[in-house]
């Protein structure tokens, strides 16, 4: 158990926290606005995989795909939620959403496989990301730490859009009171609408830079989705700190799991939320619901 | 006078020879009659994670079809197949066999792709008055524990790649091995079996490791592999988790540290993985190169079809079963499943893999075992499997009814 | 309301009618169909009279036909007694589930249902050699039953088991909403803090809910397995809670009646879209967007929308008062 091995797996766990990350800060942002559970959020983390991919065939670009795919599948986002879910807003029950979305779920995959065909596509990582690093004696792969860097970089990045931009203010405003807000004279509809458009491009970059990691293939949505919701639980839903914090101590319970207990690796996650929820009810750093 | 042995070469002869019909006939003969057709059903996976296998299964099927109805059918009725979707859900599965038996009155079933299916299919065959021949389900449990006399499998099961490989192994340079698996009831019995199996060739396996199914980040398991010491890295997973595992390994670097030996080499994870591929060993369920005048006929059927489309496991595999299928039918004379399955039993068919024995006493196809090593190669856009060692069948298959090797 | 009775009466009868008037093939879709009618009736206790949404009823299901596949499988007692010591189990598993997941309301309580429904899918797999791991449990038998009855071991007979069992479950979960014990929940569903103000201890009628709830949906797991002939870990896996809540949401929250219709229309939906063609995923999905844009309230309340008089005021949108009104 030398000091390098530790560093290994701390790396490994935070490598996938970056991930996760990506696909549960823009869960919780959206619940945080909207307070709905995007239940095709996975879907959307596949779409941005493919598009990325695709990006990358065509332009053989992997930057171009790290931008444009999430600007595209951000789009999309956009367009359903003025379609669609903004006609739900004055409903009581949450079950138009669930609906909605799980919909949204189902067809979204059948048009990923229509499109694309069942056939996985090759991942790409670029040449200069292909390296291998030494670290005390241990070898981790260069795409690993980019990704952790990714990861770090988007969290700087929102955390400072949320906390110095207008458009934040106006974010957490609404996430506070979306009635002051809009008898303040703010278009809340557009607020919502941009909003989901960012949760959902901040899927769709987690689905990029994923499928170098897992390739794209159809279902890869299926189980991260769960994974999302469960990070945005233990973090609080609607904090975005909460769902950093969350990404991190899922990562970290994933990959000791695998490693030590690797009978209950797949449950290892759910006994944590567990014990949060009892301690906590509201997650980490939720309010109580 | 006929006697017994006569009758037997007969069998094998005209097994063979519906088996190589099959394969070399010209398109141009006439089409089979306006008679009834045969009606077979393909319970498999259209949408959700296994939809690629599922899409191969459908593709040989459509291939075979056209082969035989162009040689006139088999029994002179055309063949038909009747696609179902399961989704790669048991229950599914179950609903969906039913409707083909009690409304399609197909009572002929293959093409099932995942294990777990199949095993919730058996104990209702003989309610169905139905025959399932496997063509790719690898749990050894299915014709051991699980056996009932209206299943027969086709194909390669998982202890039998494992077998291959173990004995390829023994004379390897590699001498602690750590054996990775999915979580499922295929990888636990792949894994186990090698287990056992490389035991007995004297070397020694350091761990065995399960990963969930469908886990898809492998870098707890991939440290554990570099931390064992272990020189030879035994993989048991296949479709997405095979390809996240080896891009995730090739990107920490561990094939140069550890030889990766692999249950089932897929054409479809080499054309994912590109160049990453070459190197990659392990038992192959179907042998792409191998140079027998039934595979080249199958191969370049294939090919001229799917416009240079590589044959991958599952249709080598999926062409064989129904090879298997056909030739007992024509011994049957009859498309009633009873008599399928008593023409079944003991059938020797030369099929894609060699000569393959359906035996009696457990309905588990034996068939020849194939090591091969990735490589590239000229007649084809992608590298494939070049064959290194072949298993004779009694070698190669587990003892009636169970998952180990007394040989 | 006699003309109510005699329209259910009616209803019931068509019912008990209905295998000799389909093909067998259709028998065995619908026999599963009102399986998944009474899951779905089943959360709606929890969903349509608590508005406590589960994210982890595949639990009950689970548990149930786990339970009752383990039983008849080993014990070989008659079906009846072990589809019936299989609800039984469930519930005193649900108790301690009910009493955790109850401490918080909303998402959270949807998340912990959750958690514990994984955890089972989990436990499967580790304890592979009770469970069978991924294979799970095959060849469940249906043993005579006492007094060496046979007829539910046929299919028609299973299905008159089922149809039984589903009438059953409702009028008892209909009586349930209707009494005393069901005004308590409908207060605690519009208004907690008030009724909590007024003395009612809440979280042990949300607690009796939850374990009420998890019982009829093993009841519903026994049968399938049964049924079936297997159980296997799809069973538990989140999937079947995500379907069941869109059954219940689709047939009509709140209502007991929407929620089974919404079970029979999702199977025979996808049984037979399936069939029309590859591209069913999409169609499936598109209909249960358009449920949510243009009938709100379900097929429940499509159909009930049809007897009720038309209204001098037209209502501002779904409310649960229209749905109570239609149950």
């Amino acid at each position: 158990m030398t000091f390098g091995f530790i560093l290994a797996q701390c790396l490994s766990a935070l490598s996938q926290a970056a991930i996760l990350f990506f696909i549960a800060c823009g869960l919780t942002l959206i619940f945080g606005i909207m307070r709905i559970v995007n239940f095709a959020h996975g879907a959307i983390f596949m779409l941005g995989a493919y598009v990325g991919l695709t990006v990358l065939a065509v332009t053989g670009s992997f930057l171009l795909s790290l931008l444009l795919a999430p600007v595209a599948v951000g789009g999309i986002g956009m367009a359903f939620e003025w379609i669609f879910l903004r006609h739900l807003y004055g409903r009581r029950e949450g079950g138009a959403y669930l609906l909605l979305t799980f919909g949204l779920a189902i067809v979204l995959s059948e048009l990923i496989r229509v499109i694309w065909g069942p056939q996985p596509l090759a991942s790409g990582i670029p040449d200069y990301l292909r390296g291998i690093v030494v670290i005390l004696g241990q070898p981790f792969p260069l795409y690993r730490l980019f990704l952790i860097a990714s990861g770090i970089a988007a969290a700087v990045a929102i955390w400072q859009f949320l906390e110095r931009t207008r458009a934040g203010l106006l974010i957490r405003a609404v996430a506070q009171n979306a009635e002051m807000v809009h008898a303040l004279g703010t278009d809340v509809a557009l607020v919502r609408t941009g909003v989901f458009g960012l949760g959902c491009a901040m899927a769709a970059l987690g689905g990029v830079l994923a499928a170098p990691l897992v390739t794209a293939f159809l279902g890869m949505g299926t189980n991260v989705v769960i994974d999302a919701f469960v990070i945005v639980i233990i973090g609080g839903m609607g904090s975005f700190a909460g769902s950093l914090i969350g990404s991190i101590l899922v990562g970290f319970v994933q990959v000791l799991g695998a490693y030590y207990f690797q009978d209950l690796a797949l449950a290892f996650m759910y006994f944590l939320m567990l014990i949060v929820l009892v301690i906590r009810p509201g997650g980490l750093l939720g309010k109580e619901d | 006078m006929i006697t017994r042995q006569t009758m037997t070469r007969r069998r094998v002869l005209k097994g063979t020879a519906g088996a190589s019909a099959l394969a070399a006939a010209p398109g141009f003969l006439r089409h089979a009659g306006a008679a009834a057709p045969i009606r077979i059903g393909i319970p498999t996976v259209v949408t959700g994670g296994y939809a690629l296998l599922g899409s191969q299964v459908i593709r040989t099927c459509k291939l075979v079809k056209k082969l035989t109805d162009a040689r006139g059918g088999l029994l002179g009725q055309p063949v038909e197949f009747f696609y179902q979707d399961t989704q790669g859900d048991p229950a599914t599965c179950v609903r969906k066999c039913q409707e083909l038996v009690e409304r399609d009155n197909c009572r002929i079933l293959t093409g099932v792709i995942v294990s777990s299916e199949a095993a919730a299919m058996l104990p209702k065959l003989e309610e169905w008055n139905a025959i399932f021949i496997s063509h790719g389900n690898g749990d050894g449990r299915l014709t051991a524990e699980l056996f009932v006399p209206r299943f027969f499998r086709a194909n390669t099961s998982a202890p039998m790649g494992a077998r291959a490989l173990a004995l390829y192994l023994k004379d390897a340079p590699e001498k602690k091995f750590i054996a990775l698996a999915s979580d499922a009831a295929w990888g636990r019995s792949s894994n186990t079996a090698f287990e056992a199996q490389i035991k007995k060739v004297g070397k020694e396996i350091v761990d065995m490791v399960y990963a969930p199914v469908a886990n898809k980040d492998y870098s707890p398991y991939i440290i554990k592999i570099l931390q064992s010491g272990a020189q030879g890295c035994y993989v048991a997973l296949q479709g997405d988790e095979a390809r996240a595992f080896y891009s995730q390994a090739t990107q920490y670097g561990l094939a140069e540290r550890v030889q990766f030996f692999t249950e089932i080499v897929a054409q479809a994870d080499i054309k994912v993985l590109g160049k990453d591929a070459i190197g990659l060993m392990g038992s192959s369920r179907y042998p792409l190169t191998y140079d027998i005048p039934q595979n080249t006929a199958f191969r370049e059927a294939f090919m001229r079809e799917y416009k240079n489309e590589i044959p991958d496991w599952t249709d080598g595999e999926m062409y064989q079963a129904l090879m298997i299928l056909f030739a007992a039918i024509e011994k049957a004379g009859s498309t009633e499943p009873g008599k399928i399955a008593a023409a079944m039993e003991d059938l020797e068919v030369t099929s894609v893999k060699g000569p393959v024995l359906m035996r009696r006493c457990d309905h588990q196809g034996e068939n020849q075992g194939f090591v091969v090593k990735v490589a590239r190669n000229d007649k084809y856009a992608e590298p494939v499997g070049e064959i290194v060692k072949i298993y004779p069948r009694e070698v190669n298959t587990p003892d009636c009814r169970s998952s180990s090797f007394s040989k | 309301m006699s003309g109510k009775a005699a329209g259910c009466a009616l209803a019931v009868v068509a019912c008990a009618l209905l295998p000799f008037a389909i093909p067998q093939y259709s028998l065995s879709v619908l026999i599963e169909a009102l399986i998944f009618g009474l899951l779905a009736m089943s959360l709606d206790l929890l969903v349509g009279y608590c508005r406590l949404y589960s994210f982890g009823h595949a639990a009950a299901y689970g548990l149930g036909a786990y339970a009752a596949a383990l039983i008849l499988t080993h014990l070989q007692l008659p079906l009846p007694i072990g589809i019936a010591l299989a609800v039984l189990a469930t519930t005193l598993v649900a108790i301690p589930i009910a009493w955790i997941c109850t401490r918080s309301t909303g998402v959270s309580f949807a998340m912990l249902t959750l958690a514990f429904a994984q955890l089972g899918y989990a436990m499967l797999f580790r304890f592979r050699d009770i469970t069978g791991g991924s294979d799970g449990i095959t060849g469940i038998p249906r043993p005579p039953g006492p007094w060496g009855i046979t007829w539910f071991q046929g299919k028609i007979g299973y299905y008159y088991l089922v149809l039984g069992c589903l009438i059953v479950s409702y009028l008892v979960c209909r009586a349930i909403v209707r009494s005393a014990f069901g005004a308590v929940l409908s207060a605690i569903r519009e208004n907690e803090p008030k009724a909590v103000a007024l003395g009612y201890d809440t979280r042990l009628y949300k607690i009796t809910t939850v374990v009420l709830s998890y019982a009829f949906g093993a009841l519903a797991g026994a049968l399938y397995a049964a049924f079936a002939g297997f159980a296997s870990p799809e069973l538990f896996f989140w999937l079947v809670s995500g379907r069941a809540l869109i059954m219940v949401v689709v047939g009509g929250a709140g209502t007991l009646i929407g929620p089974i219709l919404g079970g029979v229309f999702f199977i025979f939906l996808e049984h037979e879209l399936s069939q029309v063609t590859d591209l069913w995923p999409l169609v499936f999905g598109s209909i249960f967007m358009a449920f949510v844009m243009f009938a709100p309230e379900g097929i429940w309340g499509l159909l009930s929308s049809r007897f009720k008089p038309v209204p001098g005021i037209p209502s501002a949108g779904p409310s649960d008062e229209t749905s109570d009104a239609a149950a």
